[in-house]
């Protein structure tokens, strides 16, 4: 009996299976290597740095805007909540949590921001006991990315918003 | 011992070809989707807790930490009006109206997503800095030829043949973020090569 239409068979099937596999997977491990390195940069988690604006020699992380300031830092929850906070300047800004699997599942920009400061709560659940008045975002994984975008309007205003980005914070409660 | 050594082969294969074919699919996807205006694209999922695994996938590798477009669309152009691929020998002219969106910018990458090394350290143009005509329409040059406004610098090569353009809009226009397939987008129009 010849048995090489089997062998095919489930050669195929097990292609399909890492296919999948590998589908799935990737984006975890590509977040784990961005987790890793502003982990690496900041000396530890729920700490934020602040990297000077994108130009061809900045790696970190792909396609960043030249426009931008940025801040970021990596939140871990798993122990408990995080406290991520900031100054609000005159200009766009955003703060924005990204999962482990990159999914982007909150952000807030100036115009929804009562006031000149925001503050957050990030949170594994709903348990925690939220500050007054600050609210409370539950994060779909223990790890993530928080990222702090600002715009420069122009190169005259730049001191002003890195003065302002560099109060950005990610602080364990 | 035979068999141990035929099932360990087909193992190896399936892991080649199922694992290969899927970092290959990931990798030449880019950043482009289902919505197309012209020669830009965009995927609507980019960003979204609504994704699903391919776009997170082709999200990871080339637009890394987007945000979701009600915040922000992104469109990619990989070619120009006619169809060709953006090349960073060739001259382009791009021409239009603010796009509607809060805050806008061009950005122009390298094949490896990262932005292009220039001796003037131009990477973009954008809502704040463009300089418009007096009817507000705007002209952009992308080339290596220097320009005195209104410039972007393909570089010199060292990150590949050909580049992409993303188009950035923050805090789209609620039209835009409905239906960005509705909306005009500048035109990207190739002028000429050089040999």
């Amino acid at each position: 009996m010849k048995t090489w239409p089997l062998w095919i068979a489930g050669v195929t099937a097990l292609a399909a299976v890492f296919h999948i596999l590998t589908v799935f997977v990737f984006p975890y491990g590509v977040m784990n290597r961005a987790i890793a390195g502003i982990a690496a940069e900041a000396g530890g988690v729920n700490k934020a740095i602040y990297p000077d604006r994108p130009t061809a020699e900045a790696r970190g992380i792909v396609r960043p805007s030249p426009d931008l300031l940025y801040a970021a830092c990596v939140y871990d929850v798993s122990d408990r909540p995080v406290k991520l906070s900031s100054p609000v300047p005159e200009t766009y800004w955003s703060l924005s949590t990204f999962a482990a699997n990159t999914d982007n599942f909150f952000v807030v920009n100036d115009r929804e921001v009562r006031g000149k400061r925001i503050e957050i709560i990030l949170a594994a659940n709903e348990d925690t006991v939220p500050e007054p008045g600050v609210p409370l975002i539950v994060a779909p994984s223990e790890k993530g990315i928080v990222l702090f975008r600002s715009l420069v309007p122009s190169d005259e205003a730049v001191a002003e918003i890195d003065t302002l980005r560099r109060q950005a914070k990610c602080e364990p409660l | 011992m035979k068999l141990a050594l035929k099932l360990v082969a087909a193992f190896v294969v399936a892991l080649i070809l199922g694992a290969g074919s899927a970092i290959l699919l990931i990798r030449s996807g880019g950043l482009g989707g289902d919505v197309a205006v012209g020669p830009w694209e965009t995927d609507l999922t980019i960003g979204s807790t609504q994704a699903d695994p391919y776009t997170r996938a082709r999200v990871a590798v080339a637009g890394l930490l987007a945000l979701n477009r009600n915040e922000t669309i992104y469109f990619t152009a990989h070619r120009d009006d006619a169809g060709d691929k953006l090349r960073i020998s060739c001259s382009y002219k791009i021409t239009g109206f603010d796009p509607p969106a809060r805050w806008w910018s061009i950005t122009l990458y390298g094949e490896d997503h990262y932005l292009i090394p220039n001796p003037q350290n131009r990477y973009s143009v954008g809502g704040e800095t463009v300089q418009r005509n007096e009817d507000g329409s705007f002209v952009i040059h992308v080339g290596p030829e220097e320009r005195d406004t209104n410039w972007i610098p393909t570089g010199d090569g060292q990150n590949g043949d050909t580049f992409t353009l993303t188009l950035r809009l923050y805090n789209p226009d609620d039209k835009a973020a409905r239906d960005p397939a509705g909306i005009s987008l500048p035109q990207i129009a190739k002028e000429a090569c050089a040999s």
